[in-house]
């Protein structure tokens, strides 16, 4: 396999590669981590005359608190950087053990959180749990800057609202109430493999009722999406392990897995009862992990 | 003044006279000395094929067929050869027309295809240039016309009247066909207290070696070079030799290093062939490669077995008769897969002491990548069905699995039904052990819910007792060189270390047979011009055979070592003996002399000092068609017990812990045996678990990837504990016998019996996936729910 011929930008300002963008249309791609495009490339999916790299645009691999704003993570920030991040670890665990079970080191070192939303592949592993936390993506365009709810930000597989001129500069994870969360995945072995289910869950819990849940499910659907009905079946209620058994229940029926080679979609359905239940167990008891 | 010759030196013999000799019965074999390429690799000092330059190379690349079944109506070249860069392309018109092979009783393949093409992946044409961007870009601009033919991939459809014909010379598309039979089968069955058969299918694994294949040709005066990543340089010679009507003295195959083979890179693939003719085109050297997509398309790993089973037993669980039907998916080629077929029934009766065996097998064509050898060659499928299928008879007659197996193991000194004779067989000492240290009879039936304990057992050649092709050549040679100053020696074998440590375990041998150091040996190894003839490696023969030829140059060397001490000390020949490289009497170890002393002072008065070894196989086998597949010297013996603890809502299989207990015979390093049990068991699970090659409907391979191709990783790893039992082989040089592959062979069977353990539920075809599994339970709950209702 060979990598097609394009050419190559490393611009040094937001605006220099937003310009670039909007200068070659589609005919342009921006590369980050270049995991996935670089292999897309090689099998001859993609095509692009130009790739605009985002690799001097170093502001964008910071991940930090603001004030009154919540967590800013870089679009940049690798998956060992979110799986390594103080920020994160003491707030929200359940980001970084997402990062670092995803792939493997070689691809988590490479990776970015950026590139791992912007390609839209439904089995991705951090929009989920990004998505149960109320995540904000930072749009970046020629025009100026705009902000989506990750939620709001798929609109199929490998496809998003963002515009041809824009790059996703920052993922925010404002202050909530949530005590806890966790992303569970399955996959079929225990590295390098992808998910056959992803389930995040987020709760606020009040002693034993649970005030407020989100379940956010992945590889079951175009895109990540919530389960509402079973959020609602959850909320205010106390959690016994036959609610959690009967939200896992309402969660794969809101699911709408295909089948592939990876597993058949009627296996798929029955692992986000299983994972829903699960992963709902973990984030209450045990926080955010 | 006339100076004497002899005394025109500065030589100054070592001083050993405070050296302490080991009092233990050997110097260097029992001993994990470490790996003699460990440096040199981790450190990415060895070369690989693929790493090697030679000046003005080029390299190139086989186009390959999108299509499963298709004739070949034309070839347009031009456009390829127009692109800047581009020095050859050439398609089966450049080539010869002969027909190849690996198994001489069925020679199918042609360099490139003339006719027709008959998987996705078949070769068509090649192209070299002066890189590889150019040489992906010129693939693309050859036309190729084709008309797609209906295609089968299937064994039952392919084998219906009327089906497409892979190859029209086989009809049904039946590639070989074996009816064995010993005994009375029929007999012991309507003698026998039960009567029971199962049914079991396997999967297309892929060997997936780290190290791509490649092949580098030059010529240089009418001789042809290649350098190539090969299981045996002699096949590989003697098929070139044969594919362009040359002398096989005027081929020279030779390696640098390899990374795996695990049995798919045993035979010749277009590679060498079409970068043979490339290169005399071009009169340049010219690297030909695969990337990871063509090696699983060019494939040859392990057959899809569909088997049926059935075994009676008297009331004590005594095994009576065993009927083993199947019918084997070789896909497009025969490659290996005549002697796979045989190999899948000929293994059967190894383990146990049964008289009445019946065997049949068809291997059927079909328009899938040719199937041939893979660890443990057309033993594991067969196995696993054998193991799982013993247990249920045990379930049937109360009988515990452990005890039913030791009821049945076969004894030393015993013949099976087809006729293979058996020496050392520690079986029922290895069952004994694995039960002792495995806990068995702590665990099993008291295990928690999830939790299940399995036991299988398997058996493996040490070597295959004839040849591939017909011949009367040795199977192994070997010649050691003493260094002048007798500072060293360097060992010349044709064996060849893929991975499995054969240069280390060679040159220990060499060295205790000689008296010498395993420090100061050096190894030339696997190169048809410098090194004696060896058949290479695959059927785990290397140890045995040419350690065998390697022993018997050691003593050699270590004789006339001896007889020229003793003309030296003035001692008889018969009070000296010499190991770890000093040369002492044996009435007063404190009289020696340096082993490099006496090797210079040989060199000094009758020039080179050399050794000389060579081994045959004693005449093996019975006289049935077939007989030859399976005969060995000596076989190795192994059980396995694992613990594994199943997910019953996601059927997710975690394998807590594994105990294999082998009898290989004496151990020459006990580290690079342990590691070759590792990861025997390592493509064992993956085989079990995870592994598969899944087509699309087209017959074309959807996970031609490490990603989604899962072998196992680290992490799925259990806990091993590797263990062996006293053994010594007759037949082999210092007792030794097999390893590499026998721990693969259980593994299987093993999983499998410890899920039905775990859940109550068996898999009746491999991978045991967790969705598989899953479904199993899951049908099972229905089951009961059903029956309550």
């Amino acid at each position: 396999m060979y990598l097609p011929d394009f050419e190559y930008y490393a611009p040094s300002s937001l605006p220099e590669a937003c310009g670039l963008l909007a200068q070659f249309g589609a005919r342009a791609k921006v590369i980050a981590g270049g995991t996935d495009a670089l292999p897309k490339m090689k099998q001859e999916l993609m095509a692009p005359e130009a790739l605009v790299s985002l690799k001097n645009l170093s502001q964008l691999t910071n991940i930090f608190y603001e004030q009154e704003k919540g967590i800013i993570i870089g679009s940049r920030a690798t998956h060992n950087d979110l799986a390594n991040s103080p920020v994160l670890q003491e707030k929200y665990l359940s980001i970084c053990e997402a990062a670092h079970h995803m792939a493997n080191n070689q691809v988590r070192n490479r990776g970015t959180v950026g590139g791992n939303i912007i390609n839209a592949v439904p089995s991705a592993d951090l929009p989920p749990i990004l998505i149960a936390l109320g995540a904000i993506v930072k749009l970046v365009g020629t025009g100026g800057e705009r902000t989506v709810p990750l939620e709001e930000f798929f609109s199929g597989p490998g496809k998003t609202v963002i515009k041809q001129d824009e790059i996703l500069t920052e993922i925010i994870l404002p202050d909530q109430p949530f005590t806890g969360s966790t992303y569970m995945k399955f996959g079929l072995r225990r590295s390098g493999a992808l998910a056959v289910v992803g389930v995040a869950a987020a709760v606020v819990m009040d002693g034993d009722i649970c005030k407020d849940a989100r379940i956010v499910l992945g590889a079951v659907a175009p895109v990540p999406i919530r389960a509402k009905k079973a959020e609602e079946l959850l909320k205010g209620k106390s959690v016994t392990d036959g609610l959690l058994e009967e939200v896992g229940v309402c969660a794969a029926g809101e699911s709408k897995p295909i089948s592939d080679i990876r597993g058949s979609a009627e296996y798929r359905r029955d692992m986000v009862r299983v994972f829903t239940k699960r992963a709902l167990k973990k984030a209450i008891q045990e926080g955010h992990c | 003044m006339e100076k004497k010759r002899s005394s025109y030196t500065n030589y100054k013999p070592e001083d050993i006279s405070g050296v302490k000799l080991s009092e233990e019965k050997y110097s260097v074999i029992g001993k994990s000395v470490p790996k003699i390429d460990g440096r040199v690799k981790v450190t990415g000092q060895a070369k690989y094929t693929g790493d090697l330059k030679f000046p003005n190379m080029l390299v190139g690349k086989i186009l390959t067929s999108p299509h499963a079944h298709a004739r070949i109506l034309s070839i347009d070249t031009s456009e390829a050869e127009k692109l800047p860069g581009v020095k050859a392309v050439i398609t089966h018109k450049d080539v010869p027309s002969l027909k190849y092979g690996i198994s001489p009783a069925r020679w199918d393949e042609n360099i490139f295809c003339i006719d027709k093409v008959r998987f996705v992946g078949d070769k068509v044409a090649a192209v070299a240039a002066v890189d590889e961007d150019t040489v992906y870009k010129a693939l693309k601009l050859i036309k190729v016309e084709y008309e797609v033919l209906p295609a089968v991939f299937d064994v039952y459809e392919a084998m219906k009247e009327g089906a497409p014909l892979v190859h029209d010379e086989y009809p049904r598309n039946l590639n070989a066909e074996i009816h064995q039979n010993f005994g009375d089968v029929e007999k012991a069955f309507a003698e026998a207290y039960y009567v029971r058969t199962d049914r079991f299918v396997g999967n297309r694994a892929y060997q997936a070696p780290m190290e791509p294949h490649s092949a580098i040709s030059i010529w240089e005066n009418g001789k042809l070079t290649v350098y190539c990543s090969t299981q045996s340089p002699h096949y590989f010679q003697y098929y070139i030799a044969r594919e362009f009507g040359m002398k096989m003295g005027d081929v020279r195959v030779l390696k640098t290093f390899i990374g795996g083979g695990f049995g798919g890179k045993l035979e010749p693939t277009g590679l060498e062939f079409a970068g043979a003719v490339i290169a005399k085109m071009t009169g340049r050297p010219v690297r030909m490669f695969y990337d990871r997509a063509d090696m699983f398309a060019h494939n040859r790993g392990r057959h899809r077995v569909h088997m049926e089973i059935t075994t009676g037993v008297d009331k004590n669980g005594k095994i009576l008769g065993v009927h083993a039907n199947f019918i084997q998916d070789g896909g497009a080629y025969t490659s290996l897969g005549i002697a796979t077929a045989y190999y899948a029934g000929a293994m059967l009766p190894l383990t146990y002491d049964f008289e009445n065996f019946k065997f049949d097998m068809l291997r059927v064509y079909t328009n899938l990548p040719a199937c041939g050898a893979q660890r443990g060659h057309g033993a594991p499928q067969p196995r696993y069905a054998f193991e799982s299928h013993l247990d249920r008879i045990a379930e049937h007659l109360g009988i515990d699995p452990v005890e039913l197996r030791l009821r049945n193991a076969r004894k030393p000194n015993t013949v099976t039904p087809n006729d293979f004779g058996v020496q050392s067989c520690e079986l029922t000492a290895c069952i004994e052990k694995a039960r002792e240290i495995s806990g068995w009879n702590e665990k099993k039936g008291k295990l928690p819910k999830g939790r299940g304990i399995g036991v299988a057992v398997g058996s493996f050649v040490s070597g295959a007792g004839y040849p591939i092709y017909r011949t009367d050549l040795p199977h192994s040679s070997a010649i050691i060189k003493v260094g002048e100053d007798g500072t060293s020696a360097t060992l010349y074998t044709g064996a060849n270390d893929i991975g499995q440590g054969s240069d280390t375990i060679l040159c220990q041998m060499a060295a205790e047979a000689m008296g010498f150091t395993y420090e100061n040996m050096k190894i030339v190894a696997a190169d048809t011009e410098t090194t004696p003839l060896d058949f290479g490696a695959y059927s785990s023969r290397q140890t045995l055979m040419s350690g065998a030829a390697v022993k018997q140059a050691g003593e050699e060397v270590k004789a006339q070592i001896l007889e020229m001490a003793s003309v030296m000390m003035e001692v008889d020949v018969g009070d000296l003996d010499c190991r770890e490289a000093v040369v002492f009497c044996k009435s007063n170890p404190e009289i020696r002399k340096s082993f490099g002393e006496v090797a210079r002072t040989f060199f000094v008065q009758k020039g080179p000092l050399v050794g000389r070894g060579v081994y045959s196989p004693p005449k093996l086998g019975g006289k049935f068609k077939g007989a030859a597949v399976g005969t060995s010297p000596a076989y190795s013996f192994a059980t396995q017990i694992s613990e594994v603890e199943i997910d019953e809502e996601t059927g997710e299989i975690d394998v807590k812990e594994v105990w294999d207990v082998h009898d290989c015979g004496q151990v020459i390093n006990p580290s690079l045996l342990h590691a070759q049990v590792h990861g025997a068991l390592y493509m064992g699970m993956g085989e079990t678990v995870w592994e598969e090659v899944v087509f699309d409907d087209k017959g074309k391979i959807l996970n031609p990837n490490l990603g989604e191709y899962r072998l196992p990783t680290a992490l799925d790893m259990p806990k091993i504990s590797s263990e062996l039992v006293e053994s010594y082989e007759p037949l082999g040089p210092w007792g030794v016998k097999e390893v590499g592959e026998g721990a693969t062979i259980p593994t299987m069977g093993c999983y499998n019996n410890a899920i039905y353990d775990a859940t109550g539920v068996q898999v009746n075809s491999l991978p045991l996936s967790y969705e598989k599994v899953w479904r199993a339970l899951k049908e099972k709950r229905e089951k009961e729910k059903n029956k309550e209702e």
